[in-house]
């Protein structure tokens, strides 16, 4: 089988494809339906988070693996909101 | 706590102290766009008016944890507090104060109501064309991948683009709604 990234012709096409089917995908749903989805898949995201920290952990403690989690998720805030947020507003 | 628990908990709260709000965000996104998972509930509060934001905070507390300091966004200095539920959580809650910045205020006067039984949340979101304009006006890579998204999921054709443009001319954005629209495949 060739490999798409080979040739990007063919990698745009793929990206094209894929990205076709998920808008096709979305539209076929109702905006409540979508709006749904979006706090399922979030909930999900949160379990699956947690069973993986539990799981690089070596723990069946919840509690220990959160602060884990949430250690990792405000470094990761911070990285997103580099530059974009300050503590002080700079003078008028 | 759910997601869809913690929303409904700051939109209560919102409602008890009287005080207009906005769901925005991921959430607002995937009523227009292709769902995705967000790790924050963000909502603008209307603080314009005699109620100020420290009445919600304080009703929130202790379930939510704000951190003392207020933050600014850069691009257009709008306040930002930053909450994180105290039980185990991945979520934060973001409280934006509504401002006098011009597109701001027509967004939170565009809003939508959004009422959805099945998950029992009822809450006002922006247009779809607002959350374009946002989106553009932030730029950062994943802003424009959500405002291509809302584009394409929602399809120029049947969104107000006059609306967008004007916005996107006053923003000088422009060049961005282009690269947006450009990079949809045919759908």
């Amino acid at each position: 089988m060739p490999n798409p990234h080979d040739h990007p012709t063919a990698l745009k096409d793929l990206q094209d494809s894929i990205y076709r089917e998920k808008v096709l995908r979305a539209r076929a749903m109702t905006r409540e339906e979508r709006f749904i989805a979006g706090v399922e898949l979030t909930n999900e995201v949160s379990r699956r988070i947690l069973q993986g920290a539990m799981a690089r952990l070596g723990t069946d403690d919840e509690s220990v693996a959160w602060v884990d989690v949430r250690r990792r998720a405000g470094r990761l805030r911070k990285t997103h909101d580099y530059g974009y947020y300050s503590l002080e507003k700079p003078a008028q | 706590m759910t997601v869809e628990e913690l929303a409904m908990k700051v939109i209560s709260a919102c409602e008890a102290e009287k005080l207009d709000h906005m769901l925005t965000g991921a959430f607002a996104f995937n009523f227009y766009a292709i769902p995705r998972s967000t790790k924050d509930v963000d909502i603008v509060v209307d603080v314009t008016g005699a109620v100020k934001i420290s009445a919600l905070i304080n009703r929130l507390e202790p379930e939510i944890e704000f951190r003392g300091q207020v933050q600014f966004d850069t691009l257009t200095w709008g306040k930002r507090h930053i909450g994180r539920p105290a039980q185990n959580s991945t979520l934060e809650v973001e409280l934006f104060e509504l401002f006098d910045d011009p597109f701001v205020q027509a967004q939170f006067k565009r809003k939508r109501r959004l009422v959805l039984p099945q998950i029992g949340m009822e809450t006002w979101i922006p247009t779809p064309e607002d959350i374009v304009v946002q989106k553009l006006r932030w730029g950062r890579s994943k802003d424009l991948d959500d405002a291509r998204d809302v584009l394409a999921t929602e399809d120029p054709e049947t969104l107000d683009m006059p609306y967008i443009q004007n916005w996107c001319a006053i923003h000088k954005t422009t060049d961005r709604l282009e690269a947006a629209l450009a990079s949809i495949p045919p759908l």
